[in-house]
């Protein structure tokens, strides 16, 4: 770990919970600094829930050990009011209304924004004295995030926040987290299956896939070290020593390999090409293209 | 702390408070008129010299009222299904812990305040239902006994108030879900008191018994009576009737059906009824017996809710 900060906004080591004879995360270890807004993926089931669950001391751990903000999930004030976390589906008590939550929000916290989170509201247009349960989806995760970002958290967790929210309200809903970002000092892990979403708002990554960390560092670390190689059909990718296959494609007459470079590509039949982060992640998950394929699992790609 | 519990369950109180005086109107109008026909009777007592039954004669016409009075029996039960179960239960269940265990008190604070305002609700509105129902029985038990409505009235009511909440906020903590909780709650509940009342409250002091003649022995007035039957004259007990075989062949003669002649011929030859029983002195203690049962019951019940609630993967 080489990043200067002393606090990281979440530092784990070895973090691995199970349920039963189910290992729902294993051996995590995460590095993540302060001010980043990181994005969380993986395919589902990859113990991103879990992971989070963790973070915010809703569940313990099994193995290993997790520091949010240099402090271990704990269940006391001060830890209590350094996060905020938006669950998966956005919960609230369905009969109470905006007003309702805020003021809840306002008796159960020590620090409690009641006029940013209204003012949010109301630039949005969300009705704010009916119950939630019949506002749409789109308007209960903005409530949620209002909630969340009304205790001027440090670190910000939000699990899914937009897996059900149409391409509008979802739009809408990363623009009010961008926002928050931009007015304070505010980390955020943000965890969805939506990669083209988070790629505009998120200048971090983290991959969990097979409930192991594939990757954990910032994205433009990973669009620069991330090539698509291309050559004649062959087997492995030869001798290159800086070349760390993440995924081999074969067609009849062609081998495309999609791979870290620490190092510059020696052998001139590969055709060095920039690849997305979308091709990456879904890479490091195990695949789009059809055909055999080969996965190296997590080799050089934890820092 | 509190102002949740209040924001999310005033509708509750309100129906809660609404149902208690109701409850309220209802037996004081009725108790009024029942104690003022109570009086009534004292006086006529008083001046003729003779009572006669006291309760056929008076309140023979009331049976619906006496029923609801005996329903209130089922209302402790009613705390725990709709007070107690749903209490941790329903949070999970709509997974809005997850939002309010990561506000900024914790899960142990959000628990204590939660628990000690349910029971606290369940006390005093047991504790104003017992109060009632105690005060409408005064005629009732003076001419009858307290031990014929020993669940509704006195402490006990309010001991299975907090047992039935406590019951079911551990539940509601074990099983995650509504439905479930208030079901198994419901046949805990039932099964305890049973377990409790039928075989276990007769038990709690060793009954008394008096030994008398076949013609007219009773308990004395106001007492629980738990068993009767006759004593032979070698002092074996023999139930509550005879076979023929087992009458005397001197008192035979006079034709077993003839009632009139056998009775005096057996007690003449030195039978007796004997009646076991816990006199009405004793209401209290064991009221104050059965309260300390489920007190100490809703202890442990809400200890393990608080150990499941905190130690629980949520």
């Amino acid at each position: 770990m080489s990043t200067p900060q002393p606090t990281p906004a979440v530092a784990t080591r070895g973090l691995g919970k199970r349920y039963g004879s189910q290992w729902a995360l294993q051996d995590c270890s995460l590095h993540v600094p302060r001010g980043r807004v990181t994005a969380l993926v993986g395919p589902n089931g990859a113990g991103k829930t879990t992971l989070l669950r963790l973070l915010v001391g809703l569940s313990a751990a099994t193995e290993g050990a997790a520091e949010v903000l240099g402090r271990a999930p704990a269940p006391s004030e001060e830890f209590l009011a350094s996060i905020g976390y938006l669950a998966q589906d956005v919960p609230l008590y369905k009969r109470l209304s905006a007003e309702d939550h805020l003021g809840l929000g306002a008796h159960l916290n020590r620090v409690w924004d009641a006029t940013g989170a209204r003012d949010r509201l109301a630039r949005l247009k969300i009705p704010t004295d009916r119950p939630v349960a019949t506002l749409s989806g789109g308007q209960r995760a903005q409530i949620g995030l209002g909630l969340a970002l009304a205790k001027r958290p440090q670190l910000l967790l939000l699990d899914e926040p937009v897996a059900a929210l149409d391409p509008l309200a979802r739009r809408e809903f990363l623009a009010s987290l961008s926002e928050a970002v931009a007015e304070g000092d505010l980390s955020v892990i943000l965890s969805s299956h939506l990669l083209h979403d988070l790629e505009r708002v998120c200048d971090h990554v983290i991959l969990l896939a097979a409930s192991r960390t594939q990757l954990c560092e910032d994205i433009d670390d990973v669009l620069a070290s991330h090539r698509m190689l291309v050559g004649p059909r062959r087997n492995g990718s030869g001798t290159e020593p800086s070349v760390h296959v993440v995924k081999t494609t074969r067609t009849t007459n062609q081998t495309r390999l999609l791979a870290r470079l620490d190092g510059p590509v020696l052998d001139p039949a590969w055709e060095v090409g920039e690849v997305g982060l979308e091709d990456i992640i879904l890479a490091y998950m195990g695949g789009d293209d059809p055909g055999p394929t080969e996965l190296l699992g997590p080799v050089g790609a934890v820092r | 702390m509190s102002h949740l519990v209040w924001r999310l369950h005033r509708t509750q109180v309100y129906f809660a408070a609404g149902a208690l005086a109701a409850l309220a109107v209802l037996l004081v109008v009725t108790g009024t008129a029942m104690s003022h026909d109570y009086q009534r009777f004292l006086a006529d007592c008083a001046a003729t010299q003779s009572c006669g039954d006291g309760q056929g004669q008076l309140y023979s016409g009331d049976g619906a009222i006496f029923d609801i009075v005996n329903l209130t029996m089922v209302v402790p039960l009613l705390f725990g299904l709709f007070w107690g179960a749903p209490l941790v239960a329903k949070e999970i269940e709509d997974g809005t812990h997850n939002l309010v265990w990561t506000q900024g008190v914790t899960r142990v604070h959000w628990m204590r305040t939660n628990v000690t305002w349910v029971l606290l609700a369940a006390a005093a509105w047991g504790s104003a239902m017992a109060g009632l129902v105690s005060w409408w029985r005064t005629p009732e038990n003076a001419l009858g006994s307290r031990f014929d409505a020993f669940d509704v009235q006195g402490v006990v009511p309010v001991a299975y108030s907090l047992f039935a909440v406590a019951l079911g906020i551990a539940v509601g903590s074990m099983f995650s879900r509504v439905l479930p909780a208030i079901a198994t709650t419901l046949g805990a509940f039932v099964a305890v008191r049973v377990a409790v009342g039928v075989y276990l409250r007769p038990h709690l002091l060793a009954p008394l018994t008096t030994l008398g003649s076949l013609a007219g022995s009773r308990a004395p007035s106001g007492s629980w009576v738990i068993s009767s039957g006759l004593v032979g004259p070698g002092g074996q007990m023999l139930g509550h009737s005879l076979f023929a075989g087992q009458i005397p062949a001197a008192c035979q003669t006079g034709g077993i059906g003839q009632k009139g002649l056998l009775l005096p011929c057996l007690v003449a030859h030195g039978y007796h009824q004997v009646v076991t029983y816990q006199p009405a002195s004793r209401f209290w203690a064991f009221q104050g017996m059965e309260a300390a049962i489920f007190l100490v019951l809703a202890a442990a019940l809400t200890a393990v809710a608080f150990r499941r609630v905190l130690t629980r993967d949520a």
